[in-house]
């Protein structure tokens, strides 16, 4: 095992142990293990995913363990956003019910989020395809308790969709891996490397099929449009630290599968037929969100919409496959997770402060709360891609590879709902902000966790601005072009 | 595989659909997992293969077991409507599978009619949670579309996959549990396991 290949190893293994730990680990040291746990699990995924970003230019691959640029975006965005959740998880824990009796309440919360953040991690690392599946489905097992976890009807409710509409979904791309598995040397579903899925034998017209049935599964649990009804849902019922981990990072990360997927699997099937069927999802989920981004819904379900939108041009992104289109990509995914990651933390004192918020929009917070309305605007400002946010450039990034890539109607189109988007989630920023405020507010308990980081991820969004304007030449972008993700 | 093993395995698929019991229904899929846990030990040829049919063996049996003691924990007091009738469903799990296989060329497995049952049994689990209301047969239909394709892995031309192949099984034993914990809440929160009753949330 090479030294890379040890750090991943360590990476997943430091939140797995975790997990064990925190079963058999006194109660009253339960949130302390938890963060000290947190920071050890970032030190060392943050460190895999520097060695990967920085060496981008040579990655490692295996059967088993692929550590390349893509894996160490990935997995920084995975361990930054896990952290920030964990520490956010304490303020939650502090005002929730759950259906878990109370004694045993914190233990299992901490317990599901640490084994749902370590498999979140192996995902971009595995080199195989029937090894990936099985993480994503694992990640199902893991996080729909955490869905449901309040035990309230409706959190009952998005996590029993979540579950059944995922899993089923994944049943469908598992059908799709067997395909494929009879299509390669060996004949096995051990035999599917990423690099194993090139030299497919058994026809275009086998491999289209088996390629369609792995997307539409992967859509499923990547909540791209029309298979996507699960999402809002389970988003906007989750503990907002989990809504988080679903929207910034699970969702990226199993787009990440079937970006895999697309680029092993362009030369059997066409590199333009592979592309479009990416370049479709993204456009009907952009279709399909930028209506409810018109409409006064409440925060969490809004965002919710917003992540809709944002893996629609994600895929619009890879389905262009420029080196323009890929900056763009990179930059969308980590200020998607950045922004998106705030504004759900952000609803942890709002619902304190109006709890109307969890079924109503909410209006006028800028006013009555100047922090919070901080964290609430520097949130939905990003992802409408208001100026300078990095969103609205990764956004002209993506549109240009678009023209570049000789699809300028696709491009045109996807302009003009990103642009319906914006008008709609700038109308809510405002009514958001500055609109009248309720009156009957509670004082929240805390808002200190919300201000560090409002202030963090508005100094992380700045220089993710500034990097985007270099991206597009760099090694990093060559990378994903040359090597794939 | 034969033709015949096949027909019971399609058989038993097409009766998950019909059957009104949750209790049946359980026992259906658990005869058709053992019946494929079986196979792949006949055809062993291999330790390999045998510790993947093993897997299979012990999927079967554990997800049979949380199923009948889940079953015997929440009586319904009177049985789930399903959202069609058994005639609808029928006719619905049938034209549904005909279109798949229809739609689908050579997959590459070991003949077509085990590419044909493959499908079938997809189709029928689809049909199974697009049709029935009842958590518990909701849960099935997902079981029925990985008897599919635990089928189709046991037809593939190469050797098993153990790790694999272990792995599909536990993630299928871990969803599992889970759905009994969402099962059981539901049942608690709404003195029955019917999906009709969670609609609440809608834009």
């Amino acid at each position: 095992m090479t030294s890379r290949e040890t750090l991943a190893v360590a990476t997943v293994a430091v939140p797995a142990l975790t997990a064990l730990a925190l079963a058999i680990c006194p109660a009253k040291l339960l949130t302390a293990l938890a963060r000290f746990a947190a920071v050890a699990t970032f030190a060392v995924a943050g460190a895999l995913a520097v060695v990967a970003l920085v060496d981008s230019g040579s990655p490692s691959a295996s059967d088993w363990i692929v550590i390349d640029a893509a894996a160490g975006l990935l997995v920084a965005v995975i361990a930054l956003v896990g952290l920030a959740s964990v520490v956010a998880s304490a303020d939650y824990l502090a005002g929730s019910d759950s259906f878990v009796p109370s004694e045993r309440r914190i233990r299992i919360y901490y317990l599901l989020l640490f084994s749902f953040w370590a498999v979140l991690l192996a995902v971009p690392l595995a080199g195989n395809l029937g090894a990936a599946w099985i993480l994503v489905e694992a990640t199902t097992a893991t996080s729909a308790l955490l869905v449901g976890f309040s035990g309230k009807p409706r959190a009952l409710e998005a996590g029993w969709k979540y579950l059944i509409l995922t899993s089923l979904g994944l049943g469908v791309a598992l059908l799709g891996i067997v395909l494929l598995a009879a299509g390669v040397p060996g004949g096995a579903l051990g035999q599917l490397s990423w690099h194993a899925l090139t030299t497919y034998s058994s026809g275009a017209r086998t491999a289209l099929v088996a390629y369609l049935l792995l997307l539409a599964g992967l859509a499923a649990k990547i909540g791209w449009a029309p298979v996507h009804n699960w999402l809002p849902d389970a988003h906007s019922e989750a503990p907002p630290p989990v809504s988080a981990l679903l929207s910034a990072a699970l969702l990226p990360t199993v787009l990440l599968v079937a970006w895999r997927s697309e680029h092993s699997l362009a030369s059997v099937v066409g590199i333009h037929t592979a592309e479009d069927v990416l370049i479709g999802f993204g456009l009907v989920s952009l279709a399909i969100a930028v209506p409810f981004l018109w409409r006064p819904l409440p925060w969490k379900r809004l965002l919710a919409y917003s992540s809709l939108e944002h893996m629609g041009v994600i895929a619009l992104g890879i389905g262009f496959a420029t080196p323009l289109a890929l900056a763009g990509v990179a930059i969308h995914i980590a200020a998607h997770a950045i922004a998106k990651a705030l504004g759900f933390y952000a609803a942890t004192p709002l619902l304190e402060l109006e709890p109307r918020a969890a079924r109503h929009a909410v209006t006028g917070i800028g006013r009555t709360r100047p922090v919070l309305g901080a964290g609430l605007g520097v949130s939905l400002g990003t992802l409408a891609g208001l100026p300078p946010s990095p969103l609205f450039v990764s956004e002209l990034l993506i549109l240009a590879g678009g023209f570049q890539s000789g699809r300028p109607w696709v491009a045109g189109v996807a302009a003009l709902l990103l642009s319906l988007g914006f008008l709609g989630l700038a109308h809510t920023l405002i009514e958001t902000i500055g609109g009248k405020p309720r009156r009957r507010a509670l004082a929240p308990r805390e808002l200190r966790t919300v201000t560090v980081l409002t202030g963090i991820a508005l100094t992380l969004l700045l220089a993710l601005a500034a990097v985007a304007v270099w991206l597009p030449t760099s090694s990093f972008v060559d990378a994903l072009v040359q090597g794939g993700p | 595989m034969s033709g015949t093993l096949l027909w019971l395995l399609v058989g038993a698929g097409l009766l998950v659909v019909v059957v009104r019991r949750r209790s049946l229904a359980v026992g259906l899929v658990t005869a058709q997992a053992l019946l494929l846990a079986g196979v792949a030990l006949r055809d062993a040829g291999g330790a390999g293969d045998v510790v993947a049919a093993a897997a299979l063996a012990a999927r079967a049996v554990a997800l049979g077991l949380l199923f009948f003691l889940l079953v015997a924990r929440t009586r319904e007091p009177q049985r789930v409507r399903a959202g069609a009738s058994p005639l609808v469903r029928t006719a619905a799990a049938i034209a549904f599978a005909l279109l798949i296989v229809w739609l689908v060329p050579t997959m590459g497995l070991t003949s077509r009619t085990a590419e044909r049952a493959v499908l079938t049994l997809v189709g029928f689990g689809l049909v199974v949670v697009a049709t029935r209301r009842a958590t518990l047969f909701q849960v099935l239909g997902i079981v029925l579309v990985e008897n599919g394709v635990a089928l189709a892995a046991l037809e593939l031309p190469g050797a098993s996959s153990p790790a694999i192949e272990i792995g599909v099984a536990f993630d299928l034993l871990l969803v599992a549990l889970v759905a009994t914990v969402f099962h059981e809440r539901i049942f608690a929160e709404f003195g029955a396991g019917d999906t009709a009753l969670l609609r609440s949330l809608r834009d």
